[in-house]
């Protein structure tokens, strides 16, 4: 296949730690820590209290009246208003008319509107089929939030929603790069939206994998991740596209690889054998080699099995270089917004790249003995960054690994 | 062999496997010529009482027994979603030829299409959260409540570990797995890939869709599926798999396997409706279509039948045999027209059950009848009444979606079909 260059040039999100990407750079670079005590429902009779709630940022503050808010869920705001950012940050808002038929969506879903249907639910087990009101399901799947975006926009490209659990965003994003590059779209809003809910906290607290307090990412006292709750969008185009019409540019997407364990539905395979496969595939389809990264943002959950599978196959992936490259968990700030994930992590790459800096590991108090890695535990790094690789790792066993390089050429973002 | 085209044997797709279970049977060769007789998978609902709603019938998969394809010990953990996929993946696997083994197993995947999932399962676990509590919810249940868990179960159980995605884009959920399984194999990451989708009735789904007028009879009227019918009043709620066996004509060759036919091409679009809505003109349907033939290659004149997106549905039907009357109008010889939702229902990723049916047809070069059409909204070219046998050279496997989104795809006949 004929390598286009394919640029990321906007981005937007709304995250536990950041309303937009500029307070998300300024956090990351600070080590705010975005998990806290959840008030969005009722935790009490949960085992678990904390989580990467949003609480600052009010979506709705960034979507102007002209779009209709009513029967989008949170999940749909969230995506929306990401979305929204990222297309001012790429000086694409209003939508030029010319750019809609070429335009396509590809999103990352997690829960979708399971927020707004719990509530649904609680009527239809108490009152029954005939007084539950079902409108409330017309934006329950995940699917809906890339309906909402092409809608509001009249974007007439492909549209695509993922859903891998942990690994949807990334995923879409590789989706986004191929769509591009076989010329089915000449510009893709790519990214993943995750809200909490109460069925998704529930679920998690009943698989024992939520820490009580903030997770400790390779901390050999870590009991788990916390959850979080995100949306994450980033503006993909080629690169001759970019310059022509003179956009800032935060990077490039290198590659990205997609595996599967094979082996369990909810542990990750011991041998790490997906995982060492996954980051293989990317760098190949990058054209990179080991030498070539610089910085690894880990999937990094603190749950026991992950971070040292997830160490192990690094070790396995760089050999003896495993331990000069700095490898941060940067859910220890913004939790785990699960489907969301990948994307948001993209972002951090992005900023991490034409800022300059990596962003460090908090909460690592004592390193487990099997976590022997550098993971940037004193705060962040000032440094430049030439490529950078982002690992996403789900239950069901789907791996996705995604690289992103510095762009340096007119239109750079620096700083 | 066809080569009328310049593209790499290694970037051109073909379907080599085929694993069904749908309403009209289990695997090919009980599916198929049932298909072509006319014989319809729609009757009164046997699963479950559907007490609340106006509507009664359903296309129910039965007969179906998932020890056959599954060993004990994985299908205790699988809901009923994952086992119908995994089924139907090795049912496509064993008819491509393929063994999964140490050597091939990181360059085989999947790439499944789910609209809606195991909604049986999350029903369970939301009742139990919200009538018992958060500590009563049952962990063993919280992965198949996950999309993604039919293509892990899948591949748990067969053992491949390559490209492993899961697409939910409603009704075309499957068709853009398709779309994207396509691509990956051109781009040289994955020799062989599953694909197609799976949906399940349950009884909390039956009634939801019914709460949203789309089954039949909104009206009040005769319960029953009639794609592109004047007397149509919604569609009839299906189930089932379908998954393909896709790899490159190089590989195909190669091992000397068995070709249905070549997935020359995919176009993806979408068109503004409202997020809910089916489209309400024909605009998105002539845009899917344009795109998906300059993507083949291939032009207007070049198609000879449609497997079209109809389900009985007022909107949708209406949209789509207005695109292909207005697309066609130049055409001397128009294309034939045929869906076969009035036999398998809308199942939302039926696009793998459609696109089974479709590879089958190009290969037998005989297309089955729209059951349920008897007096057409349109003078289209339909396959009325009975099968039709015609040599397909280019079919196009139409994809529609309520929110506006559109998965289209052209399946060509390719030579002799062995490799």
């Amino acid at each position: 296949m004929q390598k286009k260059r394919i640029v990321i040039t906007g981005m937007g999100t709304v995250n536990a730690i950041g309303g937009n990407v500029s307070q998300f750079a300024v956090s990351l670079q600070s080590g705010v820590c975005g998990i806290t005590d959840i008030d969005l429902f009722d935790t009490a009779a949960y085992r678990t209290h904390k989580g990467g709630q949003i609480k600052y940022f009010d979506p709705l503050q960034s979507i102007p009246d002209t779009f209709s808010t009513k029967r989008m869920s949170r999940a749909d705001q969230l995506a929306f208003a990401a979305t929204l950012e990222a297309l001012r940050d790429a000086r694409l808002y209003p939508f030029p008319e010319p750019f809609r038929e070429n335009t396509g969506v590809a999103i990352g879903g997690g829960a979708g509107g399971l927020f707004e249907a719990e509530d649904f639910y609680s009527d239809l087990l108490k009152k029954g089929a005939n007084r539950a009101k079902f409108s409330r399901l017309s934006s329950v799947y995940c699917a809906s939030s890339a309906d909402r975006i092409a809608s509001n926009l009249a974007l007439a490209g492909p549209k695509a929603t993922f859903m891998t659990a942990c690994s949807s965003g990334a995923t879409a994003l590789g989706f986004a790069r191929d769509i591009i590059a076989f010329g089915q779209a000449s510009l893709m809003v790519a990214g993943g939206v995750e809200p909490m809910s109460r069925i998704t906290y529930s679920a998690f607290n009943a698989l024992k994998s939520v820490d009580e307090d903030v997770c400790r990412p390779f901390d050999r006292n870590r009991a788990g991740l916390s959850l979080g709750e995100a949306a994450a969008i980033l503006v993909m185009e080629p690169l001759e596209s970019a310059l022509d019409r003179g956009a800032k540019i935060y990077g490039e997407i290198l590659g990205y690889g997609v595996t599967c364990d094979s082996f369990h539905m909810t542990a990750p395979d011991e041998k790490a054998s997906g995982a060492v496969r996954c980051m293989q595939a990317a760098l190949k389809d990058s054209g990179l080699t080991i030498a070539d990264i610089d910085y690894i943002n880990a999937h990094g959950t603190a749950t026991l099995a992950n971070d040292i599978t997830e160490t192990r196959a690094i070790k396995e992936v760089f050999g003896s270089r495993a331990y000069s490259i700095p490898v941060s968990s940067t859910k220890s700030m913004h939790a785990h917004p699960l489907d969301a994930a990948g994307a948001l992590e993209a972002i951090v790459c992005l900023l991490a790249l034409s800022q300059g800096f990596i962003p460090p590991t908090i909460h690592l108090k004592e390193r487990d003995p099997d976590c022997d890695l550098d993971y940037v535990t004193e705060g962040a790094r000032q440094r430049e960054l030439r490529t950078v690789l982002s690992n996403s790792f789900a239950f069901g066993g789907n791996n996705t690994t995604v690289i992103f390089g510095k762009y340096e050429g007119r239109g750079a973002v620096h700083g | 062999m066809d080569e009328k085209r310049d593209v790499p044997m290694k970037e051109r797709i073909v379907v080599t496997g085929l694993g069904l279970v749908t309403p009209l049977g289990v695997g090919k060769d009980e599916f198929f010529p049932r298909l072509l007789s006319g014989d319809g998978g729609i009757s009164g609902l046997e699963a479950f009482n559907a007490d609340n709603v106006a509507s009664h019938l359903g296309a129910e998969v039965r007969n179906f027994r998932p020890r056959d394809f599954i060993s004990t010990k994985n299908l205790r953990r699988m809901d009923k979603t994952s086992s119908l996929a995994t089924a139907a993946a090795r049912m496509a696997l064993e008819d491509a030829g393929i063994v999964v083994g140490r050597e091939n197993r990181d360059r085989v995947g999947i790439l499944l299409g789910t609209a809606f999932g195991a909604t049986d399962v999350t029903v369970q676990v939301a009742g139990t959260l919200l009538s018992q509590g958060p500590l009563s919810v049952n962990p063993i249940l919280v992965p198949n409540t996950v999309m993604n868990a039919p293509a892990a179960h899948a591949s748990i159980e067969m053992g491949f570990r390559g490209v492993n995605t899961t697409v939910t884009q409603y009704a075309v959920s499957a068709e853009t797995a398709i779309a994207y399984a396509l691509s990956e194999i051109k781009r040289g990451v994955a020799d062989v890939l599953l694909t197609g989708g799976v949906d399940i009735l349950s009884k909390f789904y039956y009634e939801a869709l019914s709460r949203f007028r789309g089954l039949s009879p909104d009206d009040g009227g005769r319960e029953g599926a009639r794609p592109f019918d004047q007397e149509r009043n919604g569609y009839v709620a299906g189930e089932g798999c379908g998954i393909l066996c896709l790899e490159s004509l190089a590989s195909a060759r190669e091992r000397g396997a068995n070709i249905y036919c070549e997935i020359s091409g995919a176009g993806l679009c979408s068109s503004a409706e409202t997020p809910t809505g089916w489209p309400e003109d024909s605009q998105g349907v002539r845009q899917a279509l344009r795109r998906v033939l300059q993507q083949a290659g291939i032009s207007i004149t070049d198609v000879t039948a449609i497997m079209a997106a109809a389900n009985g549905g007022r909107l949708l039907d209406l949209a789509e045999a207005r695109a292909y009357e207005e697309a066609f109008a130049s055409c001397e010889q128009k294309p034939f027209v045929t869906s076969i939702k009035g036999a398998i229902g809308e199942s939302f990723s039926g696009g793998g059950i459609r696109a089974c049916s479709l590879a089958l047809s190009v290969q037998n070069k005989c297309l089955p009848p729209t059951v349920g059409l008897s007096d057409p909204l349109m003078p289209l070219n339909f396959v009325m009444e009975k099968k039709k046998e015609v040599v397909i050279k280019n079919a196009v496997l139409a994809g529609v979606s309520f929110g506006g989104t559109y998965a289209y795809l052209v399946f060509s006949a390719c030579g002799d079909m062995r490799g």
